[in-house]
């Protein structure tokens, strides 16, 4: 027994060492450079700056007329309204196909494969939200966000429901309750699991997608925080030191929705989660 | 039982709808604005925009013509393009866009979307050879941006002494130069191919050559009677870049056009082939005229040593869009924006890269020395606009075949070839029969 | 009981609306556009031409190879990776909560700011990477630069970004394994790697599945790491599949481009159905 705790602490060590070295050292890397001087920074050592700049940060907020501030505002709008979208209609579409296989749920589920494998369309894309209305708008972005991330969020809650039995809804049913209730005050909270994986992987995919914003929600005053970076791209490319701040604010707020799901992740990854 | 769902939907749809028309109201400010208010949008990439000068104008047409000028800056190259093609596609360009004169020009179609110039009073100031590379069958869409660029070489003045080299007549003289360096253990050539635009200059810069020897090529190869693999001239200009293979910098796949600019300028290597306004980009890293006057240049050189010209890269063209409810506000600003004061208040926040491309405007101060050396083959007559701005087609994938080529992956004579098959897409696409 | 009376197929219809409005339609606008030479708003019908400048020009070859090679090695190296790490992480080690959430971290981290991070560590002489190489006596690489080793470079990096992903679905799936079978196992005496061979491995099977066609998809549809990183090059060098159509829509060839895109995605399905069907055969075993 001895021997497999040393087994054990062994492993932690190996482990906390090779993650230091693949994982931590990048982040090192990114914050002692946002912290240095623009030729310090260019050097593009990992030393820790001879005097801790700060006012880099600060930089970044006011470039461009704090535009970071309106496109923190924006994502968030973005990622929260996809988000509840993705839930709501993820999860009821994902509950009846895992639940009826007929035809129907059939042609569906393929139809999802098929946005697995599709690269979105452009400018038919465009040509559609201006038909409705909706082009450069936050609604019209919200609504295209949910439908590329349809796929997943409806595969992942397919393969969660494999986890919940049958019974509570029969019991359910023949309580006589209706169909919207079943779904709402049974199946729902049942899958609070899965949808804290959704909220977490979803809203960093959203917070993160830099190229359909800038097709389909052009204009400075509806920039997103990942075209802020771009932008930065472009002005600061010889000053590292500020382009990793940059890097920095923008994950931060992805961060803290991580620190808060961190432990919900995994219980809602039920194997299976793209079974046919 | 249906009418709850669709409810649910519904009312969810409308609070995300609430979200967002919070974000969106702001929206409203830059559209649909009368013209009594004269606020003006212009759609420009952020290397552009960080240009001093163009800031300075900006600045005093706000102060001068009362007007409120909202920049945006979109990213740029590749996305950039993307961005500008959309956003004309859907209606949505901004008042003013900043964008290529010349070949690239044409595949934007610029007669749906850009106002054109041709009757306008303040285009007589405009020189004839850029208007033409800002014109589509007879009409003309755009006012110069900057000033122009010498496409060619940046040598190293000091390294030059110090080897006691001359500024070669011949590229047979360029290369022998460039040996010498090599062996005295100094970078010879310096490559910034990480921004895989610079790839071209070799190519791109040895126009004047070209049209030297053979002064049809453009028309005869927009109509498809000449291809660059099967004209031995053009060929030419891609074996030119071949040669320097050998004698770039180790890292020259990784180093971009920012990290080559502060080689440089610190003497860091004996030649650049690249565009004269890395001077000014340069000059403000340290801020101090005598490194960056250390810097000469001088054209890409041909084979005969009494042919000795410089090919000139126009700048960037502001174009008005036709759509648009401001039309008189955008020909008010482009106007001012090549007058003699803006001009002037152009040159006084940053110095000029080269000539500006209007009529009778001398320069009012003394800029960088390698601007004069462009300057003397200027009076001398000895330039001629690139290729893009005479002939019609220029290929999408013009950088990714240099950078191959000069990374040793392919041949001048494939690269050759790829840019015709490149450019033959380009060709349909502007509905030419080839 | 009447299983279509208490599922009803109202519920998928939210979210088919949205798919099919916001991604179906277009995709099936573009299939058409596929046939055209088209700009933004005139388009002259061309048959099946751009297919045939497709399928005449050479890169599209290589940025085929690319695509495979880019997507069977990020699949392969995400699955073993991944596998072992949550062997690992649900071992009774001290520090797995901890370990758990350092693994997933790159995963927050946009794919441009990666990019950024990486170009810059894998620069050829000032790169942390190659400084580190040189310290202990090798020879410095160029990473991203060098043609022959980009490309497994980007894959690398690829790897190091979505490692976490894979390593939840393992986790998630190796903590639903009943744990009475490891012991049953424990007392017939086996040892850690057969238990491992004849447990773990096949109960964590849909699992793996998993991770196989996510990640296999992904990688024939990258693009924005390869983009962020090289560009496609140096020259063609990095070029898959999505960065050829995208630079033939830059270019402002969108009939080409919509045909490129039909190509790509004619080759995904082509993939990923039978592999799908395939996984799921072996998974009923």
């Amino acid at each position: 027994m001895k021997k497999r705790r040393f087994w054990y602490l062994f492993g932690d060590i190996i482990g906390l060492f090779i993650a230091f070295i693949i994982f931590i050292v990048p982040f090192i890397f990114m914050l002692v450079n946002s912290l240095k001087e623009r030729k310090d920074a260019n050097l593009l050592s990992i030393s820790w700056p001879d005097a801790l700049r700060w006012e880099n940060f600060i930089e970044v907020f006011q470039a461009n007329d704090y535009q970071i501030v309106t496109a923190f505002k924006n994502s968030f709008i973005l990622v929260i309204g996809s988000v509840i979208l993705l839930i709501i209609t993820g999860s009821m579409c994902g509950y009846i196909i895992q639940r009826r296989s007929d035809k129907v749920t059939g042609v569906v589920n393929a139809l999802i494969m098929t946005g697995l494998m599709v690269p979105a369309a452009i400018l038919p894309t465009i040509w559609v939200l201006q038909r409705i209305y909706l082009y450069k708008t936050i609604t019209g972005m919200i609504l295209i966000e949910v439908a590329l991330n349809l796929p997943f969020t409806i595969m992942l809650y397919r393969g969660f429901m494999n986890s919940i039995p049958l019974e509570l809804e029969e019991a359910g049913y023949i309580d006589g309750c209706s169909r919207w209730k079943l779904y709402s005050k049974i199946i729902f909270p049942l899958l609070k699991p899965v949808t804290s994986t959704v909220i977490v992987i979803k809203a960093v995919t959203v917070f993160n997608d830099f190229t359909n914003p800038l097709y389909f929600l052009p204009g400075s005053e509806n920039a997103t925080v990942q075209l802020t970076l771009y932008n930065f791209m472009g002005q600061f490319e010889s000053s590292y030191n500020l382009l990793f701040a940059d890097v920095i604010l923008i994950t931060i707020p992805m961060l803290i929705l991580f620190i808060f799901f961190n432990k919900r992740i995994v219980d809602g990854m039920v194997a299976g989660a793209v079974k046919g | 039982m249906k009418k709850r769902v669709m409810a649910a939907f519904l009312s969810v749809l409308m609070i995300t709808g609430l979200i967002a028309g919070c974000g969106s109201k702001e929206n409203g400010k830059t559209e649909g604005k009368g013209e009594e208010s004269k606020e003006l949008s212009l759609l420009v990439d952020t290397t552009n925009a960080a240009n001093e000068g163009f800031m300075a104008i900006v600045d005093l047409a706000e102060k001068e013509l009362g007007m409120k000028i909202n920049v945006e800056t979109r990213p740029t190259s590749t996305e950039g393009d993307n961005v500008v093609k959309t956003r004309l596609a859907s209606g949505d360009m901004a008042d003013l866009c900043v964008y290529n004169s010349g070949a690239l020009l044409n595949s934007l179609n610029p007669s749906e979307y850009f106002i054109d110039l041709s009757e306008q009073g303040f285009m007589e100031r405009v020189d004839d050879s850029y208007k033409q590379a800002v014109s589509v069958d007879n009409a003309v869409y755009g006012i110069p941006f900057a000033t122009s660029r010498g496409e060619a070489v940046l040598y190293n003045k000091e390294m030059y002494e110090k080897y006691n080299l001359e500024i070669p007549k011949t590229w047979e003289e360029f290369l022998s130069n460039c040996e010498v360096l090599k062996e005295a253990g100094e970078t010879a050539v310096l490559g910034s191919f990480a921004d895989s635009w610079t790839a071209q200059i070799v190519f791109l810069g040895d126009a004047y050559n070209l049209m030297t020897a053979v002064s049809d090529f453009p028309e005869k190869f927009d109509a498809g009677e000449m291809k660059w693999a099967t004209t031995p001239e053009g060929l030419r200009s891609f074996e030119k870049l071949e040669d320097t293979t050998p004698y770039y910098n180790e890292d020259y796949l990784s180093m971009t056009y920012d990290e080559g600019c502060d080689v440089m300028v610190n003497g860091g290597a004996g030649h650049w082939f690249i565009m004269s306004n890395a001077l000014s980009a340069m000059y403000s890293l340290y801020e101090d005229m005598d490194m960056v006057n250390n810097l000469g240049m001088f054209a890409i050189p041909g084979d005969d040593a009494s042919v000795n010209g410089i090919t000139m890269w126009y700048p960037v063209a502001i174009y008005g869009n036709k759509n648009s409810e401001n039309q008189d506000a955008i020909l008010e600003f482009m106007e001012f924006y090549i007058s003699e004061a803006a001009l002037d208040a152009y040159c006084e926040a940053t110095l000029p890269d080269g000539p500006f491309c209007v009529k009778d405007y001398e320069i009012p101060v003394e800029s960088y020395a390698a601007v004069a050396d462009i300057q003397s083959y200027i009076d001398a007559g000895n330039y001629e606009p690139a290729l893009e701005y005479i002939s019609q087609v220029k290929g999408a994938d013009c950088p990714a075949i240099c950078q191959e080529l000069a990374s040793g992956q392919t041949t001048a004579a494939e690269a050759a070839q790829k840019y015709d098959e490149d450019c033959a897409k380009a060709a349909t696409q502007l509905g030419l029969e080839w | 009981m009447n299983r279509r009376r208490i599922y009803s197929n109202w519920f998928m219809v939210p979210a088919m609306a949205i798919f099919t409005v916001f991604f179906l339609i277009p995709t099936v606008i573009s299939l058409f556009f596929s046939l055209t030479v088209w700009n933004f708003d005139s388009f002259t019908f061309c048959g099946l031409d751009n297919f045939k400048t497709f399928f005449s020009d050479e890169s599209l070859y290589s940025s085929i190879i690319n695509t495979m090679i880019y997507a069977i090695l990020t699949c392969v190296l995400k699955l073993v990776l991944a596998f072992f790490l949550a062997v690992f992480l649900t071992s009774k080690i001290k520090t797995k909560n901890f370990l758990r959430s350092v693994v997933f971290f790159p995963n927050l981290i946009s794919t441009v700011a990666v990019g950024i991070t990486f170009s810059a560590l894998m620069h050829p002489t000032k790169g942390l990477i190659n400084q580190v190489i040189t310290t202990f006596g090798g020879t410095s690489v160029d990473w991203l630069g060098n043609t022959d080793i980009a490309l497994y470079s980007v894959i690398l990096t690829d790897v190091w970004k979505g490692v976490g992903v894979a390593t939840v679905i393992f986790i998630a799936g190796m903590q639903s394994i009943d744990k009475t079978f490891y012991e049953a196992a424990a007392i017939d005496g086996a040892s850690a790697w057969q238990r491992l061979k004849a447990i773990t491995v096949p109960l964590s099977r849909p699992a793996m599945n998993s991770v196989i066609i996510l990640s296999f998809i992904g990688g024939l549809r990258t693009f924005d790491l390869i983009w962020a990183m090289t560009g496609g090059g140096p020259g063609y060098a990095t070029e898959v599949m999505a960065s050829t159509v995208y630079k033939q829509y830059a270019a402002g060839y969108y009939g080409l481009s919509t045909a490129g895109n039909v190509i790509m995605f004619a080759l995904i399905a082509l993939m990923a159905f039978p592999l799908q069907k395939f996984l799921l055969s072996k998974e009923v075993d």
